[in-house]
């Protein structure tokens, strides 16, 4: 086994386990938005494992940056206790997620042991791929109206935000 | 040396009117309320609100006529070809005219009613616009990526516009429910895309179409998580429950809207798709639209029967409808699509005045919801009761309307592939619907009247709105395919919706 092997189930290991640590951890929401950092940082491990420099970082500022730290917000701003989940719903609730979660998990698993993912052979990578400039070459080239209507997008969100907190109504 | 890519900017022209109507309306919105008086008025809120109404009204007639001579002329023109995001061809200008036009209604529908609820701001028009844009996108993609930008540039406004008077409860709930199930409906359209890219190493429908077989599972799990994304926007049965809640807690005309635009440019992005990436459909996949069909039309017109709330009924109702659509999507034909299209454009003019007449009588802001408030009212607004009566019946697909016009050319597809058993079906519960849709018609003409308090007046937007549609689901109607042909002049468009999407045929 090579380093990057030995790296990457080390990594994957630990994606998986920080994710179900979110997910369990349905009591402590702090805690469970940590494991989520966790959750993002390995994959941005593995993006490193795989040459993928920019992916990394964006992954790493991004989700476990912006998003999570977002979260954090949201948690402190609504300050849930532990009473407000009654044990009794939530068991039930949890049984039925677990099911489902395991039966989609094991659909996915079959379908990847008959199909390999990519049916079409891959081609091989131009110099400089995934690089700060292939990337800003093709967002304002192939993609330039992509990059438009995502400002529209954000705008819409912008004005959306501002009229459901600030827009003063009589 | 960066390459320049050699970009087709005039494609672009029905969504940029769109988009910079919005922002007009925004900037229009903060310089006109710093002035005291324009041209010698007093600036009033309700005056702001209804000049920014004219403005998004001129945006999108623009947008509409723009369109129009796209559909009009015909062929097919890319944004960038080599790299095609953005497709203007007879289906996506026809389907962006439908769009313009029933958001440029429901700003005319809005005014007076907002203006009653002191909630006329210029955000609403702008979000609407902004809504209307990612419509236009989501119809015109040829990429995933763009559909799924599209479908969420359409949704964000219209989360935000249910929850438009935020002082009600109802409307708050709405909102917030529509958020998170509409969230999730993206996340599992996305995982679907996301494993659709992984089969095929492309984003492009070209690409998938290329890259899916039938016999991967991993492509058909794809398949399968973007066509539920689909159904949580188009309320397929099972994915339908947010609908009555989401419908009766919005502002009535914001439910106007979206119950038409949503509806309209979801299906025909799920046709696109369906057509150009994965088409024609695998039998196997046609048996699951099969099952959701009669599903969703058997719940939808059952649930409607015992509702009490006409926003709620016709949400149900639009369920219904819904599951007639998609009799044209397991036929998979030209014939199929091509009645869709009709369907939906029927579709968009008969709910549009139906809920145009709910928001006529809403009495500040009270909207007068209860289907029991209907009684007498013929006796006190005579002509809104003539026009509920006109819409409910094309609802119900009682011949000589829009409605009975598309349900027919749906119910002739199924005959021309051989689906006997959801013609069947579908005329069975076509009379189970009569039954919930007359009762409105029946409490208006035959009941005394109740203590409800209508409002008594009709704003000069509201009329021309429902007069508008009223005389679109006669049209439709009767002269199916003459109303395009007199609109385009000597234009050889004998039957224009299967125009429209025999390019899905190689046509």
């Amino acid at each position: 086994m090579t380093v990057e092997a030995i790296l990457f189930y080390v990594f994957g290991i630990l994606a998986v386990v920080s994710a179900l640590g979110m997910v369990l951890n349905i009591r402590n929401t702090v805690a469970s938005a940590m494991s989520l950092v966790v959750t993002m940082v390995s994959l941005g491990a593995i993006y490193l494992l795989l040459e993928a420099y920019l992916v990394a970082v964006i992954q790493i500022m991004v989700y476990g940056g912006a998003i999570v730290v977002l979260f954090l917000f949201v948690v402190m701003l609504l300050n849930l206790s532990t009473d407000e989940f009654p044990p009794g719903k939530q068991r039930v609730a949890k049984l039925a997620v677990v099911i489902v979660g395991v039966a989609i998990l094991a659909q996915v698993l079959v379908a990847l042991g008959q199909a390999p993912l990519l049916v079409a052979q891959p081609e091989a990578v131009p110099e400089g791929f995934g690089g700060y400039r292939q990337l800003g070459l093709s967002l304002y080239t192939d993609y330039v109206l992509l990059v438009e209507m995502v400002s529209l997008l954000l705008l819409a969100a912008i004005v959306g935000a501002l009229i459901l907190a600030k827009r003063k109504i009589d | 040396m960066i390459p320049v890519p050699d970009l087709n900017l005039l494609v672009l022209l029905p969504i940029a009117l769109v988009a910079i109507g919005s922002m007009v309306i925004l900037m229009g919105e903060i310089l006109l309320s710093r002035a005291d008086t324009v041209l010698g008025r007093e600036v009033t809120e309700s005056f702001i609100g209804t000049v920014l109404a004219a403005t998004a009204i001129f945006f999108l007639a623009l947008t509409l006529y723009t369109s129009v001579v796209s559909f009009a002329a015909g062929g097919v023109q890319v944004f960038n070809p080599d790299h095609p995001m953005y497709q203007l061809d007879p289906f996506s200008s026809l389907v962006t005219a439908v769009v313009a036009l029933s958001a440029l209604l429901s700003c005319a529908l809005s005014i007076a009613y907002l203006s009653e609820l002191r909630i006329n701001h210029g955000e609403y028009y702008a979000l609407i616009m902004l809504s209307a844009s990612g419509m236009m996108l989501m119809v015109a993609a040829v990429d995933l990526i763009a559909v799924f930008l599209g479908l969420e540039l359409m949704s964000i406004p219209i989360y935000v516009l249910a929850g438009f008077d935020r002082r009600k409860l109802r409307s708050n709930e709405s909102a917030l429910k529509y958020f998170l199930i509409g969230s999730f409906a993206s996340a599992i359209l996305l995982y679907g895309m996301a494993l659709l890219y992984g089969v095929s190493g492309g984003t492009s429908f070209d690409a998938i179409r290329a890259g899916f077989e039938v016999e991967n599972p991993i492509a058909v799990v794809g398949l399968g998580l973007v066509v539920v994304g689909f159904a949580f926007k188009i309320s397929m049965v099972p994915f339908h429950q947010w609908t009555p809640d989401v419908y009766e807690g919005a502002p009535s005309a914001v439910t106007a809207f979206m119950s038409v635009t949503v509806k309209v440019a979801a299906f025909a992005a799920l046709i696109r798709l369906l057509a150009m990436a994965f088409g024609p459909l695998d039998e196997s996949l046609e048996n699951i639209f099969w099952v959701l069909s009669v599903l969703t039309i058997v719940v939808g017109n059952v649930m409607a029967i015992i509702q009490e709330n006409v926003k709620r009924m016709l949400a149900y109702s639009s369920i219904a409808h819904s599951g007639y659509l998609m009799i044209g999507l397991v036929t998979g034909t030209i014939q199929g699509y091509s009645a869709m299209l009709f369907y939906l454009i029927a579709y968009t003019f008969m709910n549009l005045g139906a809920f145009g007449v709910v928001v006529a009588l809403a009495n500040r802001g009270n909207d007068c919801e209860r289907i029991a408030s209907f009684a007498g009212l013929a006796r006190t607004r005579p002509g809104l009761s003539a026009l509920m009566v006109l819409f409910m019946l094309s609802l119900a697909g009682i011949p000589g309307t829009a409605g009975f016009m598309g349900k027919f050319q749906i119910f002739m597809a199924a005959v021309n592939s051989g689906e006997i058993w959801l013609l069947i079906i579908g005329v069975l519960m076509s009379v189970v619907s009569v039954y919930y849709y007359l009762r409105i018609p029946v409490l208006m003409y035959m009941k005394e009247p109740g203590d409800e308090s209508h409002r008594m007046e009709i704003s000069s937007g509201e009329g021309a709105v429902l007069v508008f549609c009223a005389l679109a689901v006669i049209a439709l109607g009767l002269f199916p395919n003459s109303v395009p042909t007199l609109l385009f002049g000597d234009l050889d468009v004998l039957n224009w919706t299967r125009r429209s999407v025999e390019m899905f045929f190689g046509g």
